[in-house]
């Protein structure tokens, strides 16, 4: 038998999921501080590689690449909850109604999510980003448009199941009205499933949000995000200068780790029937 | 649990494309038979060369001047075939298949001799119909560069050929120093994929995306190439120098932030250029038309375009942005034989705060200049992706921070730069081998109606008058003079004391590096465009003994 405070699983998650969250609040705000800051450039400190004034070193334009690190990180967050929000509406509102109304609604938007399904994400996100003019607007249209439909095909399923199953047919014989059913029985229900596929989103739009702003097709070059780091820093790779492309390409994907992993903890948090798969 | 599994393959392909995506950028190109080549090197002399080029310099229609082969955006002698005329090192004009050029009274026909002896390489000589049909084609299909000032060409008999011109044209040599002639009977759709011409080198082999390898000419008419074979191998600046790291490569073009770093066995090659950089200031009070904004309310004033002229401390710009590898920029035509020299200005803050602060814009508490409401701001954008026209717009934003002037800078695609740069100051690069290039930034154009200038609002109605008259007279000689004139003539023009609508700053030296033992002859200016222009004279570099 484990004891104490930490002895708890439950506990212990709880713990981690909240020095998690912790740290990428942390990232977002001091982001928010830095917005000038990130743009400074200054000759005079140009090159430098990592030292206690710049922990992660300077570029070329003698920008302090810690603080557009954590520019872009904080960046990347907003954009990745804004498209992740969206996207999950998304699949809220189709695989609702796909489940509620039946018939040809359920035929066409399950047309729509094997449509959106059988393009390759990245393309599809370009095509879209590229046609709204870039930007931030570009790619949070972009990313919401192209993830929700395994999220939607969750929610269809799990409400087709809830209308079929038992207690919720035996609650409305007992004559519940249709808002006290779904308010007393299919949200408690479908909500874990609904905040975890959130969350669970929340990596890849990260991640989709900096490829294709690696790739040219998202935020425009003055802007600190992590796919610009990235994709400047490799001209200079050649010449030795390692800083650019490794502390930002480190904390992007520790970033997109602590979502993942806080995502996997909600989830079983949030479903603890799943303790025993 | 199934889903949990599916969820966590995808994030970890996405990772990986990300880091295969990263890799893509550095990878080089493989030329085949190099360590051959690098055997016979310690037995015999070589007689060939390996010149890297950047990848935007590999024609994408072909080695055809109808679709921009020498002719286009960035000009430069197009080695396969020959030209009429050549522009010599200090850019002026000599002849190379003509013989003898006469212009009209009322300039609007030149009748140029060419040559007899000259012979394609298929065995077919080269006759004044050849040269009518290639600037016939050119008139018909380029739309990379300018032809319609050309009405028709004649052949009028096998060694005369006549051009017909629509207006007079004096600077019409340098247009005959860049169109290559093409053989009438061996052109077809096909041409620019395997060119034929009569010039000093004759491409044999063009593996796209990759390489295209040349060879001399054995029938050339002129003196017999020195370098046999010319291998041009296209790849980006970070590809090139691992080359020359790899002593993969006889010249590598290089950038400023390369420069330092010189690969063991080779030196740095300074070129000087006339790629000039600068940004348009728009020079009227904003208007719409056609959803377009035209001007700018801050830059409109013509004190405050001064301001900023004086104002950048351009030697300054050149040692942070270029590292030292450039010079200091006035006009769009430094060092040409057609520019004036008062367009030269000292840098001076003092009396550049001077000026701003007489002109009404003074600063208020929070350090920024205003004037009757409106603040002393623009945007100044910049092409994305290009590091040192960031890096200048960041410097110039530095620079004329401290005027109290703010700057933000911006990154912008090709598709919307040009229509924001009608509102808006935008980095540009410039600089041709013809005045042509003042007429097309300064003269006011049909184009958007306004009768102002195309990049940039501006209009100058003696300026406009310098630049027709220069294009009338008869002699190149005279048509320098009024071209200097366009710049200033002692009352108005572009300068500090004039319109000011245009701040150069910097021209970008060519860097290559060159192996040791390679002795690449003196270069002409180079044009805007990091490319072909270094090969121009190929043929006469050599290999020390």
């Amino acid at each position: 038998m484990r004891t104490g405070f930490f002895g708890n699983r439950r506990r212990r998650m709880i713990f981690c999921l909240c020095i998690m969250i912790l740290f990428l609040l942390g990232i977002c705000v001091w982001g928010l501080c830095l917005e000038e800051a990130a743009k400074v450039t200054d000759f005079s400190r140009k090159n430098l590689s990592p030292c206690p004034a710049y922990l992660f070193g300077t570029d070329w334009m003698g920008r302090d690449m810690l603080v557009r690190t954590v520019r872009g990180l904080s960046l990347s967050i907003f954009i990745g909850i804004l498209s992740a929000v969206i996207s999950a509406g998304i699949a809220l509102f189709f695989g609702t109604i796909s489940a509620v109304m039946g018939h040809w609604v359920d035929g066409l938007v399950n047309g729509i999510i094997d449509l959106v399904m059988g393009i390759p994400h990245i393309l599809l996100l370009l095509l879209i980003s590229v046609a709204l003019g870039k930007g931030v607007f570009g790619v949070v249209t972009g990313v919401a448009l192209t993830h929700w439909p395994s999220l939607a095909r969750l929610i269809r399923a799990e409400v087709i199941q809830l209308k079929e199953s038992p207690y919720i047919q035996i609650a409305g014989k007992l004559g519940k009205g249709k808002g006290y059913v779904i308010r007393k029985h299919m949200i408690p229900h479908l909500l874990p499933q609904f905040i975890v596929g959130l969350v669970l989103i929340f990596p890849h739009a990260i991640l989709h949000e900096a490829s294709i702003t690696f790739l040219g097709f998202g935020l425009s070059s003055e802007q600190p995000a992590v796919g610009i780091i990235l994709s400047e820093s490799m001209r200079y790779l050649v010449t030795g200068e390692w800083w650019l492309a490794v502390f930002p390409g480190l904390f992007l994907v520790l970033v997109v780790v602590l979502f993942y992993v806080s995502g996997e903890n909600l989830r079983r948090l949030l479903s603890p029937g799943t303790v025993h798969e | 649990m199934v889903r949990n599994r599916k969820q966590k393959g995808r994030l970890l392909t996405i990772l990986l494309s990300l880091s295969v995506l990263a890799g893509c950028g550095a990878t080089g190109t493989e030329p085949g038979n190099l360590e051959e080549k690098r055997g016979q090197e310690e037995t015999i002399t070589r007689d060939d060369v390996i010149v890297t080029m950047p990848v935007t310099s590999e024609p994408e229609s072909g080695f055809d001047p109808a679709f921009g082969w020498g002719a286009g955006e960035h000009v430069h002698e197009p080695l396969i075939q020959s030209t009429l005329t050549v522009t010599t090192k200090d850019l002026t004009i000599e002849s190379d298949l003509a013989t003898d050029m006469q212009v009209s009274e009322d300039g609007r026909i030149w009748t140029v001799k060419i040559r007899d002896d000259v012979k394609f390489t298929d065995g077919e000589p080269l006759t004044a119909e050849d040269v009518a049909f290639t600037y016939n084609l050119c008139k018909e299909k380029s739309s990379v560069n300018d032809f319609t000032m050309l009405k028709e060409a004649v052949a009028a008999d096998e060694t005369t050929v006549e051009f017909h011109l629509e207006e007079p044209f004096a600077i019409w040599p340098y247009t005959m120093a860049i169109v290559g002639i093409v053989p009438e009977h061996a052109y077809d759709e096909n041409y620019g994929q395997n060119p034929i011409g009569s010039g000093r080198y004759i491409m044999k082999q063009w593996d796209k995306g990759q390489q295209v390898i040349f060879e001399a000419n054995p029938e050339y008419y002129g003196e017999e190439p020195k370098i046999k074979k010319v291998t041009v191998l296209f790849m980006e600046e970070e590809a090139a120098f691992a080359a020359a790291l790899a002593g993969q490569v006889d010249v590598a073009h290089t950038a400023a932030s390369y420069g330092g770093q010189e690969p063991d066995g080779y030196h740095l090659m300074q070129v000087q250029t006339v790629d000039n950089r600068g940004f348009n200031l728009p020079c009227i009070e904003p208007v719409e038309q056609a959803g377009v904004t035209y001007g700018n309310a801050f830059t409109s004033d013509v004190e405050v375009r001064r301001a900023i002229n004086i104002g950048i401390d351009r030697d300054k710009l050149i040692e942070n942005v270029l590292n030292g590898y450039g010079t200091k920029a006035y006009s769009v035509c430094d060092k040409m034989p057609w520019y004036n020299g008062a367009c030269e200005v000292e840098y001076d803050r003092e009396k550049a705060t001077r000026i701003l602060d007489e002109a009404g814009w003074k600063e208020n508490t929070d350090g920024i200049r205003e004037k009757d409401g409106v603040k002393a701001e623009m945007p100044l954008l910049f092409s994305s992706g290009d590091s040192v026209r960031q890096a200048i717009a960041e410097e110039v934003s530095n620079q004329l921070g401290e005027l109290g002037i703010v700057v933000t800078t911006e990154g912008v695609g090709w598709d919307t730069a040009y229509t924001r740069a009608q509102s808006e100051p935008l980095v540009w690069g410039w600089g041709a081998h013809t005045p042509m290039e003042v007429y097309n930034i300064y003269h006011t154009a049909e184009k958007n109606g306004l009768g102002l200038a195309e990049y940039s609002p501006y209009a100058n109605e003696t300026v406009d008058q310098y630049m027709e008259a220069a294009l009338q007279t008869e002699n190149l000689e005279t048509s320098y003079e009024l071209w200097k004139k366009a710049q200033w003539d002692g009352t108005t023009g572009i300068t500090q004391e004039g319109d000011i609508p245009w701040i150069w700053l910097c021209n970008v030296d060519h860097l290559y590096f060159v192996r040791d033992d390679l002795e690449v002859a003196e270069q002409k200016i180079h044009p805007h465009g990091h490319g072909w222009s270094i090969v121009n004279n190929v043929d006469a570099w050599k290999w020390k003994e």
